[in-house]
Formats: structure tokens, C-alpha cells, sequence
């Protein structure tokens, strides 16, 4: 959910469309201070940056201007701005793609970095990292939100594009002038480039508190209401048009009664709804450099301050903070038990190292079946050892080119599939055989190896598969290769007998 | 201001094309890959449709056609609702079967489907098959002042054109290509060959000139996309100038669409490049059949077009152009029947 797929207008682009922001301190060293955008919502291995947009995080000193039921943050007028413009893609003499990127710091220092670089780039101060580039997604949603039924993650295996800044506190934010800040990430195209009907193309995204769209904005448990989601993301951070707050403030006023009533108990009462419509129309990531930033304390600034007291906590967003079950625990009980979705984790946990955000998601699928067979180990193999498959029910006819190692079988199986395959590596002595696919699935780095072990008076027949899904998905190719072994070491069961 | 001096004007700015067309690709995957983990959750499907659609329509990655089929009976064994029936309408409608596309809807709004896009379906395939175009002007005229989304504002100059409106076909689309306000060159570059077709094609006294520059607008925003690429070549082969059609189809091979070697052949031929142009002959011949046994009735006129010219098959023309219109009686269809006809 956080802001993943916030409005159609960034669907139009989904390298536009900002799905998170992150501010925390660094696990590396304490000294220094994360932010970090990401982009691209379930973006797949090859994914890219757009070179159209500024990709901007933006942060300023905040202040607390009211407490309890009057809980107020106001932003000064003074921005740190971090704005990331890539470029169109580069071939090298090999035809090797890559992209590059500049960093505009503040102060107007630029920083040049390469897209995917895990070592990132930093000033020659030293003060400022940047990293930009495609890793696994550590937001995870395990709700459905308009019924709140539990489910496992619903961004498993999810990758995005991610933006990390990583600075030095006291030399860039300077604490001593007040160490409250609210943080926002936003995409637009160039705002000096003036369009054919004269006026800048409005920004296409931004996020302050992520789940602002499609939490509170967009609560799936309203029905029959506008999607105002575009609205809010063509607004100006820090300054939402005073004439379109009144609207912002009543949905959000009624999503938050519609949450508080999930469970079918009211925990708030409609002043302290209010209260927290006003806190959240004004949309920033608040944390506090001085106070600890850990995985349990997203919004504890403002849930404090809206309950009257202190803030204890640098609230801020960790990667592996379980930021959508915090959100509704508080807007469903109030805190009062707190709200465990199907899920405990993302995909993979945060790092403890730069750049933070663990690398994408891109194993190798295997798929292994075997049987035991009651006969001897060299007389299944003299039957599947042979690299021509014609004992497989399966294949309707083969062509093999060449001999040896290297040598092609061209299978046509019933359905009339064409599969092409190569030996690579064939061990009578040890009852081993291993090909590679060429064509006819859709799978890249695919190898396959059938092998018989004695076992007991019988043997065993192993067949494995190990694959990179391409042009399908993992599962459409994995029920492709198990229903081609299956059937394969079934038919080895007819002819040899199973052993028990 | 002349139209084409206007045309040196830059366009809206847009992410580079070959960053778009691998970004596609790469959600494609993704896409996929969540319908595998959790096919029935919502959104995950839609998400397959609308990204297999980019795939036909900008790339010319005609497998996506198959691969569409294959969605919607997946889809439908683990989903019974109105959502699987409007997936099927639409991928009914996208390869052209608007007959079951019809029953689709219908077995959606029994469902309990949204009657908003349940309708958004019927006016597509009313559009497509020209049936109550005045009805369809009307409603789309409505969605777009309504919504003022390019995707609603395309369709809507597609049947003023089809209408033979053109004066106010090409005032909605510049309109739409001057607006636009986003950053993905996909809609843009659609504009742009909608603007190709309406002056290369449907006017009744063509500006090729004029569309070459749209065409060649619509390759500026997405190198990859076949069928700008196509109509280019057309255009710049009757002007004689086969080396550039030749330099615009080649890369275009890759996509396997069976008009791209058909338009190969043909340049290949005016340059008296006879065996590489039997050759390419043969591939597109062979790539039509194939996608008629797959897909009749979505290359039916496609396929026609090709039988009537370097196909030589007038007769299979004919059968083609005539199910084209059994399918679909567009103006269009009628049209090229006709010519078909008197040509046999």
C-alpha cells in the first residue's frame, strides 16, 4: 500500500510514481542520517530510471505549534533540497547498458553517480552519499485493507528504484538550530521546461507520510466516493491549496472515523479524529535527529503530540519498520492492541551498511523431482541415460544434431512444442547427464540434470531444474518443467516398478 | 503558421523511449509474476491486460496476443466474478472477437460488474465495429469533457475521424498532444501516429508529407514502435526512397509482425533485390497464416491488405476482407472489400 500505484496519473508512469520515503539514522554510524525515495512499484530486474523527471527529497525544520487536541507541526520556509536528474541510457564499446545520474546537494554542489553502483558516490567532503538503483522492496502490506483479512506479504519478491542519501547530521541538517524535521519525495518533470499551452507540467507524485494516499486519502473502506488521489499528488508539499484543504480535511476526517470503526469499537472520540485529520493534511515525514530512530517508532512524534504529551522517539521510517500495521493499530484501537497483519517482514531486511536497501530479488528457481525405482541403478540409467529422450511419454519425436558434448536434440513434443537443448555434461560412470535449454521455454540460464542413485536394492532417478523465468512468469515456466518431469519419472515407475 | 512549421515546434518533453520500452517490459514481467504468486487478488490481472496491450500495440509483440488468451482462462479457473468476465470482454475485443466480447459484458453486468466500465467496453466495440457512431460521438464526447484524460480524448478523435470529421479530429488530437502533462512517451507517440494515420490515410486528400512528420514524432518518443515505423516505410517507399524505408523496417524485424517483412519485401523489390525479397515474401506469408489460425478476425483485413497486394492471392483477399466485414462493417472494411472485389 504506502504510496505503491497512488492514482492514475502515475500509473501513466511508473518510474514516476514514488512509493516511499524513508528518513532513519544510520545503522553504520550514528552520526549520520538516511533519507531515501524509492520509485517504480514492482519494477522488474531491468528496470530504469526515467531520465524526464527530478527525483527530489526535500526536507525542513519543523517545529510542534500545538499539542492534544490543537496538535500542530509547522514547517519553516527554508528547504535542504536533494534532487537526483539521471540520464538517457549509455553503451559502452561491449553494448553493455548503464546509466548515469547527477545529484544537486544543497548549496548547489553536484554529485555524479551511476545507476546500480553499490558504493554509491559522496562529496569530496565527504558530508553527503548518494546511491540510486534497483533493490527489493521493504514496505510489505499483508492486509486487505478494505476488509482487514490478514494475507502474506502482498509485495513479495517486489523490487523498486531507490534514491539514498546518506549525510552527515550536524554538517548538513545542523541540529543545533532545532533537530525536528518533516521530509517529503517528489517527482516532477523539469519545471523550467514551459509546455505548448504555456504553463509547467504539474509535479506527477509525492509523498510525505507514505500511506497518506491510499491508507487515508483512499480508504478502500469508503465506497462510492471520488478518487482524489491525483489531486493530492498535484499539490504543492508544504503548502496544500487553502482553497482544496477543506475537502482534503473532510476525507480525511471521514476515512478516519471509517477506520476507527473496523473492528466495530470506537477509540476516538471525534475531537481526537479531528485532531489527527488536522496533523495528517499536513503531510510530511517527521523525525528528530536527536532522539533514537528504530523499527517501532514511525509516527510516534505525532501520535504523542496528539495524545498531549512529549514525543520520546526520532519517529522518522526505518526499511524494516512495520509502518502500515503501526498506522492501523492507531487509527483502528488507538494503540490500544496492536494490529499483526499476515506478514512480519518484507521480502528481505534492511542492511546494516550502505546503501541500506537489500539487493533485488532475482534467484535462480529450481524445481527437483525424483523417484525410487525397484531396479538397478545402471538399468534405469541405460534407459534415461540416453540424451535423445525418446523414452519420455511426452516427447513425440526428436532430431539430434552433432555428436558428443555440444551435440542438439530437437524435441516436438505432443502438443507441438518445439524445445531445444544442448548437452553439456554426460558421466556414465557416475550416471549423470546435464543440458541446457536453447529455445522453447521461456527461461534464461536454464540447466537441467537427470541422475540415478543407488538406493537400497533399487535407485533412485533425480531430475533438476534450475531456471531464470524470462518472457513468463516463475510459476508458469515451473508448472512447464514440472509437468515435463513428472510425467518423464512416472513413466520410469510403469516400466521399472517403485520401490517402497 | 504553416502545419509543418508548427511541427518544428519541440514537443512535450517524455521519458526516453528506450528507457520506456524496457521499464514495459520489465512491469510486464512483474506483472506476470504477481498473477503467478496470487492470481485472483485484485488489480494483479488488470495489471497483466493493460501491459500485454502496451506490448501488442507499441513493440508489435504479437505474442502478447497469445499470451492474453491464455490470461483470461486463467484467470476465469480461479476467479467467478464480474472481474474474470470483463477480462475476457477484453481480451475478446483486443484480437477482434466482438461477439463473445459482447457476451462477456453481458455475463459481467449479470455478475454485478460496474456499469461505468461495462459501458466503457460496449462503446469500444461499438466504436471498433462501427455501430451507432452518433451514439458513440455523443458518449465520447461526454467521458472526455468529463474526464479530459488523453486516453479518453484518442478514442474520441478516432470517431470524429471515423466520421469523417477530420477538421475536428485533428483539432482533439493536437489538443491532446499539446495538453498532455505527464511524462510517459507511450500516449504521445499514440497521438502522434493517430495523427499519422488521419493525415497519411483517412483524409480524403492525404498530406503524406504532413504524416511522415507525425510518424517520425511518434518514433522520436518510442523508437521500438512497429506499426509508426511501418506506415513511415509506406510513405517513404512511394516517395522512392527506399533506402530510409529500408533503415526504418529492419529494426522493426525483430517484432515477427509479418507486415514488417511484407513491407521489406516490397522496398526490397523496387531495389531489384529479387531473392531478398522472395525470401521476406515467404516469412510474411508464412507469419499471416499463422496469425490467421491463431487470430482470424483480428488480422482478417491486415491480412487482406497483403493477399491484395504482394501476397497475389486475390481470391484469399477476398475471403479475408469479406470476414472483416461479417466481423466488423466499418466504413473502412466495406471499403476495402469493395476494392478487393473489383479487383478479382
Amino acid at each position: 500500500m504506502s504510496d505503491h500505484v497512488d492514482g492514475p496519473r502515475s500509473i501513466g508512469e511508473p518510474a514516476a510514481d514514488v512509493s516511499d520515503l524513508f528518513a532513519f539514522t544510520s545503522p553504520e554510524n550514528p552520526a549520520r542520517t538516511v533519507l531515501a525515495m524509492c520509485v517504480f512499484p514492482s519494477a522488474g530486474e531491468d528496470a530504469i530510471f526515467s531520465n524526464a523527471i527530478d527525483h527530489t527529497i526535500v526536507v525542513r525544520r519543523v517545529t510542534v505549534a500545538g499539542v492534544g487536541h490543537a496538535a500542530k507541526f509547522q514547517p519553516a520556509d527554508d528547504e535542504t533540497r536533494f534532487s537526483v536528474r539521471f540520464g538517457a541510457l549509455q553503451r559502452d564499446a561491449a553494448g553493455k547498458v548503464s546509466q548515469t545520474g547527477v545529484c544537486t546537494l544543497p548549496g548547489g554542489r553536484t554529485l555524479s553517480l551511476t545507476v546500480n553502483d553499490e558504493k554509491g558516490a559522496s562529496t569530496p567532503e565527504g558530508d553527503i552519499r548518494v546511491f540510486a538503483g534497483l533493490r527489493s522492496d521493504p514496505f510489505y502490506l499483508a492486509w486487505i485493507a478494505a476488509t482487514l483479512e490478514k494475507v502474506p506479504n502482498l509485495l513479495q519478491h517486489d523490487n523498486v528504484l531507490c534514491i539514498v542519501v546518506d549525510l552527515d547530521t550536524r554538517r548538513v541538517l545542523d541540529p543545533a538550530k532545532g533537530s525536528l524535521f518533516g521530509a517529503i519525495a517528489e517527482t516532477a518533470p523539469d519545471q523550467r521546461a514551459v509546455t505548448r499551452i504555456g504553463h509547467p507540467v504539474a509535479r506527477v507524485d509525492w509523498v510525505g507520510r507514505p500511506e497518506q494516499t491510499n491508507v487515508r486519502l483512499n480508504n478502500p473502506g469508503l465506497f462510492g466516493v471520488d478518487d482524489i488521489r491525483d489531486l493530492w499528488n498535484q499539490q504543492t508539499p508544504f503548502a496544500i491549496s487553502a482553497t482544496l484543504q477543506p475537502l482534503f480535511l473532510q476525507r480525511l476526517k471521514d476515512s478516519f472515523a471509517n477506520w476507527d470503526m473496523r473492528d466495530g469499537q470506537a477509540d476516538w472520540t471525534p475531537d481526537a479524529l479531528a485532531a489527527n485529520a488536522r496533523v495528517f493534511l499536513d503531510d510530511f515525514l517527521l523525525f528528530d535527529v536527536t532522539k533514537p530512530i528504530t523499527d517501532d517508532s514511525h509516527l510516534e512524534i505525532e501520535k504523542s503530540t496528539i495524545d498531549g504529551r512529549p514525543y520520546q522517539t526520532g519517529g522518522g521510517r526505518t526499511i524494516d519498520a512495520n509502518s502500515i500495521d503501526i498506522l492501523l493499530t492507531w487509527l483502528v484501537n488507538h494503540d490500544r492492541q496492536f494490529l499483526l497483519g499476515g506478514a512480519t517482514g518484507a521480502t528481505k531486511p534492511g542492511l546494516k551498511m550502505f546503501p541500506y536497501f537489500a539487493t533485488p530479488n532475482s534467484e535462480l528457481q529450481t524445481v527437483v523431482k525424483s523417484v525410487a525405482l525397484d531396479a538397478d541403478p545402471d538399468e534405469v540409467w541405460s534407459v534415461i541415460g540416453s540424451f535423445d529422450l525418446s523414452w519420455h511419454p511426452r516427447v513425440a519425436r526428436v532430431r539430434l544434431t552433432g555428436t558428443g558434448i555440444g551435440q542438439l536434440r530437437t524435441m516436438t513434443t505432443l502438443d507441438g512444442k518445439e524445445i531445444i537443448e544442448r548437452l553439456e555434461a554426460l558421466d556414465n560412470a557416475k550416471r549423470s547427464m546435464t543440458y541446457s535449454n536453447i529455445a522453447g521455454i521461456a527461461a534464461s540460464q536454464y540447466t537441467g540434470t537427470l541422475e540415478v542413485r543407488p538406493k537400497g536394492r533399487g535407485s533412485v532417478a533425480e531430475w533438476r531444474v534450475q531456471y531464470l523465468a524470462n518472457g513468463l512468469p516463475d510459476i508458469a515456466v515451473k508448472t512447464i518443467v514440472s509437468a515435463l518431469q513428472k510425467t518423464g519419472l512416472e513413466s520410469l515407475t510403469t516400466r521399472f516398478g517403485v520401490t517402497v | 503558421m504553416s502545419a509543418l512549421a508548427e511541427l518544428d515546434d519541440r514537443g512535450p518533453a517524455a521519458t526516453d523511449g528506450e528507457i520506456a520500452a524496457i521499464n514495459l517490459e520489465s512491469a510486464r514481467r512483474r506483472a506476470w509474476s504477481r498473477f503467478a504468486e496470487d492470481p485472483a487478488r485484485a488489480g494483479v490481472a488488470e495489471a497483466v491486460v493493460d501491459s500485454e496491450r502496451l506490448t501488442a500495440q507499441f513493440p508489435g509483440d504479437l505474442d502478447a496476443l497469445d499470451r492474453l488468451d491464455a490470461l483470461a482462462s486463467q484467470f476465469a479457473r480461479v476467479d467467478d466474478s464480474w472481474r474474470a468476465a470483463l477480462i475476457q470482454a477484453e481480451v475478446a475485443s483486443t484480437v477482434h472477437r466482438f461477439d463473445d466480447a459482447r457476451d462477456h459484458l453481458a455475463r459481467a453486468a449479470l455478475l454485478g460488474g460496474p456499469n461505468e466500465a461495462i459501458e466503457r467496453h460496449r462503446l469500444t466495440i461499438n466504436q471498433a465495429c462501427g455501430v451507432a457512431l452518433a451514439d458513440v460521438l455523443a458518449a465520447r464526447r461526454r467521458i472526455a469533457s468529463t474526464s479530459g484524460r488523453l486516453e479518453d480524448l484518442v478514442p474520441l478523435g478516432a470517431v470524429l475521424a471515423d466520421l469523417e470529421l477530420f477538421a475536428e479530429a485533428d483539432a482533439v488530437y493536437r489538443q491532446t498532444f499539446d495538453s498532455y502533462d505527464d511524462v510517459s512517451p507511450f500516449p504521445l507517440a499514440w497521438v502522434c501516429f493517430q495523427l499519422g494515420m488521419l493525415w497519411g490515410e483517412l483524409m480524403p486528400a492525404p498530406d503524406p508529407n504532413l504524416a511522415a512528420m507525425w510518424y517520425r514524432r511518434a518514433i522520436a518518443y518510442l523508437p521500438g514502435y512497429v506499426k509508426a515505423r511501418v506506415h513511415l516505410a509506406e510513405i517513404y517507399a512511394s516517395q522512392d526512397r527506399t533506402g530510409d524505408a529500408e533503415a526504418l523496417l529492419l529494426p522493426a524485424l525483430s517484432s515477427r509482425d509479418p507486415e514488417v517483412q511484407w513491407r521489406l519485401a516490397d522496398v526490397l523489390a523496387a531495389q531489384a533485390r529479387s531473392d531478398e525479397a522472395e525470401a521476406h515474401l515467404v516469412s510474411a506469408r508464412l507469419g499471416f497464416e499463422a496469425l490467421l489460425e491463431k487470430h482470424r478476425l483480428a488480422f482478417a483485413d491486415h491480412a487482406a491488405e497483403f493477399y491484395a497486394g504482394s501476397g497475389n492471392d486475390c481470391w484469399r483477399a477476398l475471403e479475408l476482407a469479406r470476414a472483416n466485414v461479417a466481423n466488423r462493417p466499418t466504413r473502412r472494411a466495406l471499403k476495402q472489400a469493395r476494392a478487393i472485389a473489383g479487383e478479382c
